[in-house]
């Protein structure tokens, strides 16, 4: 396909998203149809620039000399933007129904169809200057979503994201900076572009520099001294946390940082070094604490949220490994967390959205009430916990396999955490679904009457994901082989 | 029939009979329910036979990841577990019949029942340590809403505990499943161990470390100290039948992952001699007093009988640190006695509270003259815990302390039989006075009051078939020694 085609995913639901308030539609089933139409057609472009990808690049702009904007599809690239392009239109379909009640419906649709063609401008970003831009766009389109409800702790909220996002993003382009001095190229090559020969003297300050990108980056994908945003987020309606703040933002953190440590730095450079420790180190605390964390929380969706700070982790954890096989165990979690954690946030969704409730301590008895959603939600319970059969275990195994063949100790107390912070996911997890399946003896099922599962546009992207998780669990070959070799270099 | 349909038929059916119970929303009435779970438990015993004289073949199911395959394969030691565990289970789902009429929520508690014993015949038919691991961690999932049937607030705790300590062991064990994965050459059972020695050579200290996270991670269902304290919590809260059955054969899933890891992963000579050995035979032995003192010591009989679990278990795992041939035998034959003993044990108590409400040994005195059946049985079952002969109890024991005097661990050598002698003697402390009471419950006794309660025949037909079992097992114990020996000797 043409290299073209790279931009229009791009600005297609970019464009599309502006037009939804300026568009006189004659009613809310329209517009539905419009963004939904919109969502779908994008997905299908992308899937199919997939399976078509154009070997070229696209540039947009030029500044000078070697910074421009420019789209290119590579391996990794096409992890991204194929997971994003698969949840997009099942988590608007699901956004409908949940947003049936909430104001300023026009405004919510637009930046959240917006924020699809951002996300995939990150995917495609050629070179360390175009991803940037987009990154910085994101955290700009996503603010108005957290903000949405315009209740004091929403205008709170998003005014710590923005502050956080801003933070990061400005020591990531320290980071870019570097790059651009002392890298061959700006362009994301496999392997780094760092060109080591001419720069012996500053390998410390080239580590240092490495070390503060990837707390800046981090701060998207939440890590710990940079995670509080990600719970008090969760304010906003549930499709954004659900899908921004499970999966199209928070990966777009990890992903950025992917591309800086094995596109940019190079894992060579990097491996068996300080600057690999302090990082290793890092993610295996927020792992722990994430964990920990969920277990004190009683809001259901920040227990998610903390849930999710442990879950980016793994992805991180697993990427500082540096190695191949670490990068597999990566993206293997990458992909999975985003079907398991968007799966039990819609569930959390649900129960809002039917019933009002938001606390775990409320949910007594509800397994009867809504069999459907809490079903699904057990699943998810048990996907990631790393119950065998399900998705949650092929990544944690990956992880590990990748952690015990790099024969590093630190990555061995990193499978430990990886362990403990299975536990404890049993354990917040575990007792919500205990809760509402087995109430205390006498439980008076009367006072939870009104309590119902949601119709079939909640319940159909719920089954979706379940049925990927079962089928990542049981047949994830062919995409673990597509990982090997987009970790391998090979595609 | 195939042997994989025949093995696959097995697990599968009790799985989807019992799934089908749970789902179906209809309000049945109580006979068509039990119908249909004595139908399906009967079926599913065919089947279980009809997969036990199938040859031991191997079969992978599917490749869950490359050369991470799901293997079924039912060797030796499988249909030995198996023939116990479909045994124990149908004979309490039949107890169950009765004695479930006085608990609520009948359909789930047998629907889970049935699931949790596909599960664990899957456990016994699994060839490798990922299928295996697979199983392990479906039984606590599928079993836990047996420990919380009422749902009483000190249900849900127990539960809670048990699944918590349970989901910690099995973490530990898949710990050292990921190093195993790397280090050995093929993660199927095979007798004698497959590690990779080339590769392990420099890395014993980390493969030992990995073994004795194993062990003790495995050793949790099994209620191995340190990590015991769940199970007097969590067996005596469940419905007597189904604490019959958590006691008897879900514990023996410990020991079953235990022996696959020891002398199918490892090997024998791996673990022999080092400090892995000495830290499993001193916990083993330690848990064996400490179960029988705190068993002594409580007075709520369920919760003693629980104690008991803990303390004989661990006479098992004994048996197994010892790593040689004759040991081994002896815990394989505890394994069965002890099932078809702590069985027996469960569902008397179950009788008691079902007939009279009786849950404090002190308040059974005349039991015995009430229901004279059920406390028969309970003694004749309590002499083979103890091991007086000619008791199935006695032959295991013997093969244990013949196995600890030769071999040849300095301490453990003779601290072993010491520990167990001492042990049996608290076990005969424990139990006996139930018997004693029960038939001479002394002079003030007022037998004018006394009223016959025996049970019905869906309660004193299992009692008295596990008895018979358990005695039939010691008086007769060739043919299944030398099927044991054989196992065994394989092994080392």
């Amino acid at each position: 396909m043409n290299e073209v085609m790279l931009l229009i995913i791009v600005l297609f639901p970019f464009a599309a998203g502006v037009l939804i308030p300026l568009l006189p539609f004659k009613n809310r089933r329209w517009m539905m149809i419009y963004i939904e139409l919109v969502v779908v057609i994008n997905s299908i472009l992308v899937w199919l620039l997939l399976f078509n990808r154009p070997d070229g690049a696209f540039t947009l702009l030029k500044f000078t000399g070697n910074l421009s904007v420019t789209f290119h599809l590579d391996g990794l690239a096409c992890i991204f933007a194929g997971l994003v392009s698969a949840l997009w239109p099942l988590a608007t379909l699901y956004s409908f129904e949940y947003m049936k009640h909430e104001e300023h419906e026009k405004i919510f649709f637009m930046f959240y169809t917006m924020t699809f063609g951002v996300t995939l401008g990150i995917a495609t970003s050629a070179n360390i200057l175009s991803m940037y831009f987009f990154y910085e766009l994101l955290t700009l389109v996503t603010t108005p979503l957290v903000l949405h409800t315009l209740t004091r702790e929403a205008v709170l909220a998003s005014r710590t994201y923005l502050y956080y996002s801003l933070g990061g993003a400005a020591f990531a382009f320290i980071g870019m900076i570097f790059i651009i001095v002392y890298g061959s190229t700006t362009d994301f090559v496999y392997g780094g572009v760092l060109d080591l020969a001419n720069y012996t003297g500053s390998v410390n300050l080239l580590l240092f520099i490495y070390v503060l990108a990837f707390m800046g980056f981090g701060v998207k994908a939440a890590i710990c001294p940079f995670c509080s945003w990600l719970p008090k987020a969760g304010v906003a309606p549930t499709p954004v946390t659900a899908l921004l703040h499970a999966v199209a933002v928070v990966k777009s953190g990890a992903f950025a940082i992917m591309r800086l440590t094995y596109y940019c730095f190079g894992t060579e450079f990097l491996k068996g070094t300080w600057a690999q420790y302090t990082v290793m180190s890092i993610t295996i605390f927020t792992i722990v604490f994430g964990c920990s964390m969920a277990v004190r929380e009683r809001h259901l969706k920040r227990r998610l949220a903390y849930s999710t700070i442990s879950n980016l982790s793994y992805i991180l954890f697993g990427l500082t490994i540096m190695t191949p096989l670490g990068l597999v165990g990566a993206l293997t979690h990458m992909i999975c967390h985003a079907v398991m954690k968007i799966c039990s946030f819609f569930c959390a969704g649900a129960v809002m959205y039917k019933t009002g409730r938001s606390y775990v301590y409320e949910l007594d008895g509800f397994g009867r009430k809504m069999p459907k959603t809490f079903g699904i939600f057990t699943i998810s319970a048990f996907a990631l916990m790393g119950v065998p059969g399900l998705c949650g275990f092929i990544s944690k195994f990956n992880l590990a396999k990748a952690a015990v063949e790099s024969e590093n100790v630190l990555a061995y107390v990193g499978i430990a955490a990886l362990l403990i912070s299975a536990i404890l996911t049993a354990i917040y997890m575990l007792t919500i679904v205990i809760r509402a399946f087995f109430p205390k003896q006498g439980f008076d099922y009367n006072s939870i009457r009104d309590v119902e599962d949601p119709n079939w546009v909640m319940i159909l992207p719920l089954s979706l994901f379940v049925v990927g998780m079962v089928v990542l669990g049981l047949h994830p070959q062919p995409l673990i082989e597509l990982f090997t070799n987009v970790a391998n270099g090979l595609f | 029939m195939s042997k994989s349909v025949s093995l696959l038929l097995a697990i599968l059916f009790p799985v989807l009979a019992g799934t089908a119970l749970l789902v179906v929303r209809k309000k049945d009435d109580r006979k068509k329910i039990l119908a249909y779970v004595g139908v399906v438990l009967g079926i599913t015993g065919v089947l279980v036979i009809n997969a036990l004289t199938t040859k031991e073949t191997e079969i992978v199911l599917f490749e869950l990841m490359e050369h991470v395959p799901i293997v079924l394969k039912l060797d030796g030691f499988g249909k030995l577990f198996l023939a116990i565990v479909s045994i124990v289970w149908i004979l309490a789902g039949c107890f169950s019949f009765t004695y479930m009429k006085h608990e609520k929520n009948e359909k789930r508690y047998f629907g889970f029942y049935l699931v949790t014993f596909g599960v664990l015949v899957g456990l016994g038919c699994a060839g490798n340590l990922i299928t295996m691991y697979a199983f392990y961690e479906f039984m606590t999932l599928v079993s836990f809403p047996l420990v919380i049937h009422n749902q009483s607030k000190e249900a849900v705790m127990a539960g809670l505990k048990y699944l918590f300590y349970s989901f910690f062991g099995a973490y530990m064990a898949l710990f050292g499943l990921f190093f195993l994965c790397r280090y050995t050459t093929t993660l199927t059972f095979t007798a004698g161990g497959t590690l990779n020695m080339e590769l392990v050579a420099g890395h014993e200290t980390l493969l030992l470390v990995a073994a004795c996270l194993m062990l003790v991670g495995f050793g949790v269902k099994a209620g191995m100290f340190p990590l015991h304290a769940w199970l007097p919590t969590a067996h005596p809260v469940a419905p007597a039948p189904a604490s019959a059955a958590l006691s008897g054969i879900i514990v023996k899933a410990g020991v079953l992952a235990i022996v696959r890891v020891v002398f199918y992963l490892f090997g024998a000579d791996f673990i022999r001699g080092t400090w892995v050995q000495y830290l499993f035979l001193t916990f083993a032995l330690i848990t064996v007093f400490m179960g029988s003192m705190l068993a002594y010591r409580e007075k709520v009989l369920k919760k003693r009988l629980a104690y008991s679990t803990v303390s004989q278990l661990s006479y098992i795992l004994f048996g197994i640190a010892l790593l040689n041939p004759v040991g081994l035998t002896g815990s394989m034959l505890h394994m069965i006695a002890h099932a078809f003993i702590k069985c027996a044990l469960f569902l008397c108590a179950g009788a008691i509270i079902f007939q009279t409400g009786i849950t404090n040994v002190d308040d059974l005195k005349g039991i015995g003259k009430k229901m004279p059946l059920t406390i028969w049985c309970f003694t004749i079952v309590s002499l083979g815990l103890i091991g007086i002969p000619p008791t199935g109890g006695f032959i295991s024991k013997w093969y244990l302390a013949t196995g600890a005097l030769d071999s040849g661990i300095a301490g453990f050598q003779y601290a072993g039989p010491i520990v167990l002698l001492i042990s049996a003697l608290l076990t005969a402390g424990y139990l006996l006075p139930v018997t004693i009471k029960g038939f001479f419950p002394g002079d003030d006794f007022d037998y004018d009051k006394l009223e016959k309660c025996e049970p019905g025949k869906w309660m004193t037909v299992p009692l008295v078939i596990l008895a018979a079992l358990s005695v039939v097992i010691g008086m007769f114990p060739n043919g299944l020694l030398s099927y044991i020996q054989a196992i065994a000797a394989g092994l080392m």
